[in-house]
């Protein structure tokens, strides 16, 4: 084989999964177990979001990462998503960490010229 | 003060009895070429011209001697001993910068010999030079620092401190530039050879011998000279260092950047230090095509005007007729109103200070609008060719071909304050090589002597017709050069003047094809971009234009007063200093000044080049293309570039040279601008410069009269005056 090709085929140790097909699972089973805890969070929270905003969001925070294609990327966002889980259930979390995901207080930065010029930024 | 080497005395003699006296390294080139010796320097052969100094020889084969009063534009002293060497089978070190080397010879730079000679010469100076350098402004950047840590002795023998101390002299009072502490002079001479060679200033010189030897002027005087700023760099320790620059800042605190000066039409490169967003110094950079490693007073010390009378927020006059501040938006809203109720009734004037950049995004936009009233505020003659010749408007023989001239018509110019530093190149060509200087227009003081043919312009018409005796002269020089003052072709009769000169300038008959005789000398660093571009010089479209909006941009000479408009007129005006066009105007647009933007500007050979970013503009201020391109969106007549890379393609698109940095572009079709020249008749008026005496060099533009260092150089100027008379 030549070196090119062995680099290519090189076996990497996995996180979690063998194959897309495990990590599609778990990524399923991940966003199973936020969609049942969205109405405990809407409760708990006492945030001003009904519960199909917060499922607008969640679709948003999974489909942010749709492109990935790397096993090992998207086993390791699954670790972190389901620290957040943990996080949110075991209400480590306040209020403020949740209103978070809906970005309210971020302004938008300029795009066009026009208000880059107006914002003063290159 | 004899000063020259041995070949220089041998090829002196076929020379003329000027050049005699003044010695030359440029001599060598006019003897024949001789064949080339070997030496060997470390070992290391190298085939050398004779008449080669051990030093030059030395930095062919990347051997650097360690030097302090050597330097290689001036005269050679050979004072300071640093620069012994040993020489195989000679008893003596060599002082390698005034010593030519002979065939075969073999120098040893670092040989046991050459560094005790070092160690002993470090060792005199140290006992003599102040052990002050943390207050010392030259404290890491100083050679006497740098080199005795690197050849000096690790211990000193110097024990007389408590008992007579150290050699201490009076500081001298030398002007508002320059600050002395003459006891750290080493005696180097630089200084004095810099004001007797390149300044023309022969005010500085040493009295005394020995220990008791001082550098000062001899009678209290102040060291007014246009270049005098440079005697700051020449000097190897920290006896000369600049007044406005003191205790401020450390070499190793400040962060370089590389720009351009734009306070002359020259383009002279520069080095701005800044730190936490302020213009520290401003030093030259070495560029041989235009200002070697030289700069002049104003440009390095105007800085200190950037930072004064500045415009930081975007102003509309409201109707007690005061301005007002107000944000982009309110500013942007008003301005594009006023825009679109004038249509076509609308034009701008360029001042000095206006980037490429700006130049063709206001075109851009004022075309769109329907309006051609595009003016620069300084006058050309538009008759005959006008502008449409690039060759009628650049100073075509390049600022470093006037140092290869024979023969120099000034034709109302005051090269030594209009551009100081072609001056200095023509200084060197007289010195150095029987350059003859003629002069019509006023009696002002070059620093060198020259012809003077009177003022009248009609001795241009007579030496055209031959009946003048300076004719002769320049038919049969054989690189003759016609050097015309902008000033001179504002006058009304402008294009006669201009006409003739041209017409004179083809009688001559230069050796070679590519010289060129005709030459003009701009006052601005915006002038020639703007007539590339398609400005028209002059302001006589917007006086009777009639016009409803007149955008000042950077305009603030006065060419426009509230008189020449009409009463509903409203003026816009975009720049960075409050200064006499910021009063007329009923809204105010902050831009950013020359350190503050990347921009492109072209100087009076045509070269274009572009300064860079140094500090960022303050308050509020923008780039001033970007104010344009805003405004083109809120008027409704969006322009199609958002970024530099994009604005830099339209220009390419204009003018491909623009954009050509560091490259000078040749012009051409001087007969055809001569034939189409249409000869009027000249006035008798007697033709006049503004700048005539240094009083009124140090303030010409927006950031130089807010300069207060400017101010007390006009004030040190008149005080010198007086103290004349």
């Amino acid at each position: 084989m030549s070196q090119a090709a062995k680099t290519a085929a090189r076996q990497v140790k996995p996180i979690l999964s063998l194959n897309k097909e495990e990590a599609r699972k778990r990524v399923l089973n991940l966003y199973k177990a936020w969609h049942r805890q969205l109405p405990y969070i809407v409760k708990q929270y006492d945030i001003p979001k009904n519960i199909p905003q917060c499922r607008e969001k969640l679709r948003e925070e999974f489909t942010k990462y749709n492109n990935i294609q790397d096993v090992r990327v998207v086993d390791m966002l699954i670790i972190k998503g389901q620290m957040e889980l943990k996080e949110v259930v075991e209400v480590w979390k306040q209020k403020g960490h949740i209103m978070t995901y809906f970005k309210e207080s971020q302004e938008p930065k300029p795009k066009d010229f026009i208000s880059k010029f107006l914002a003063g930024v290159n | 003060m004899l000063r020259f080497t041995v070949s220089k005395v041998l090829n002196g003699a076929k020379n003329g009895p000027k050049t005699l006296t003044v010695l030359t390294r440029w001599q060598s080139d006019q003897a024949k070429k001789p064949e080339k010796i070997e030496v060997f320097i470390d070992d290391k052969s190298v085939m050398v011209e004779p008449g080669t100094t051990v030093l030059q020889a030395a930095a062919l084969v990347g051997v650097e001697i360690p030097r302090f009063c050597y330097h290689e534009r001036l005269a050679v002293a050979g004072n300071c001993r640093m620069c012994l060497v040993e020489v195989e089978k000679s008893p003596k070190p060599v002082a390698a910068c005034a010593m030519p080397v002979m065939k075969g010879w073999r120098v040893k730079t670092d040989s046991e010999m050459t560094r005790k000679a070092r160690e002993g010469v470090m060792e005199f100076l140290l006992v003599n030079h102040p052990l002050d350098c943390p207050i010392c402004d030259q404290g890491g950047e100083c050679d006497l620092q740098d080199q005795s840590m690197a050849f000096g002795s690790d211990r000193s023998r110097f024990v007389d401190n408590d008992f007579s101390g150290k050699r201490a002299v009076e500081d001298k009072d030398i002007g508002p530039l320059i600050k002395t502490t003459m006891t750290r002079c080493i005696h180097c001479t630089r200084c004095i050879r810099f004001a007797s060679e390149v300044a023309g200033v022969d005010d500085l010189g040493t009295t005394g011998r020995g220990s008791d030897m001082q550098v000062g002027t001899y009678i209290e005087k102040l060291f007014l000279s246009e270049l005098s700023g440079n005697i700051i760099d020449l000097c190897p320790v920290g006896a000369l260092t600049s007044k406005p620059y003191s205790f401020t800042a450390r070499p190793w605190e400040i962060r370089k950047v590389d720009s351009i000066d734009v306070l002359d039409a020259v383009g002279s490169n520069i080095v701005v230090s800044t730190r936490t967003g302020e213009v520290l110094r401003i030093m030259p950079r070495i560029n041989e095509e235009i200002n070697e490693e030289w700069l002049s007073d104003k440009s390095r010390f105007a800085y200190d005007g950037l930072k004064r009378q500045r415009l930081v927020t975007p102003m509309l006059r409201d109707s007690s007729g005061e301005l007002k501040p107000v944000d982009w938006e309110a500013a942007l809203l008003t301005v594009g109103k006023q825009i679109k109720n004038a249509g076509d009734k609308i034009g701008a004037v360029a001042g000095g200070f206006a980037d490429a950049e700006l130049l063709i995004s206001v075109k851009d936009l004022l075309n769109r609008l329907g309006s051609e009233n595009l003016c620069t505020e300084h006058v050309f003659p538009m008759d005959g060719s006008g502008t449409d010749l690039r060759s009628s408007y650049l100073l075509n023989n390049k600022i470093a071909g006037a140092e290869e001239a024979d023969l120099v018509l000034l034709v109302g110019t005051n090269p030594r304050l209009e551009a100081p530093l072609l001056n200095s190149r023509l200084r060197k060509a007289y010195i150095h090589k029987e350059l003859e200087v003629a002069m019509i227009g006023p009696e002002v003081d070059l620093r060198y002597e020259y012809e003077h043919l009177g003022a009248d312009p009609n001795v241009l018409k007579n030496i055209a017709s031959g009946s003048h005796a300076f004719a002769k002269k320049l038919k049969s020089a054989k690189r003759p050069l016609i050097i015309v003052g902008s000033d001179t072709l504002e006058r009304p009769d402008g294009a006669a003047i201009l006409a003739s000169v041209q017409a004179l300038a083809s009688s001559a008959s230069p050796q070679e094809k590519s010289w060129k005789v005709l030459n003009v000398l701009h006052k601005v660093a915006s002038q020639v971009a703007a007539l590339d571009i398609g400005y028209t010089p002059g302001v006589e479209k917007i006086r009777n234009g009639n016009l409803k909006v007149v955008f000042l941009l950077g305009a603030d000479e006065g060419a426009i007063t509230k008189e020449d408009l009409p009463k509903d007129c409203f003026v816009i005006y975009q720049g960075h200093h409050g200064d006499r066009g910021a009063l007329l105007a009923d809204a105010v647009l902050p831009g950013a000044a020359y350190t503050e933007k990347q921009a492109t500007y072209v100087n009076t050979e045509g070269r274009a080049q572009q300064t860079l970013v140094a500090v960022t503009p303050p308050g509020r201020a923008r780039e001033d293309w970007k104010i344009v391109r805003a405004l083109s969106e809120v008027v409704g007549e969006k322009l199609p570039y958002d970024n530099l890379d994009e604005i830099r393609d339209r220009l390419e698109q204009v003018a491909p040279h623009l954009t050509r940095y560091g490259r000078a572009e040749n012009a051409n079709y001087f007969k055809q601008a001569a034939a189409l020249a249409k000869s009027a008749n000249l006035d008798s008026t007697p033709l006049d410069v503004k700048i005539k005496e240094l009083k009124d060099f140090y303030m010409t533009d927006s950031i130089s009269r807010a300069s207060p260092t400017m101010a007390k150089c006009v004030q040190a100027a008149l005080k010198q005056k007086e103290a004349k008379c």
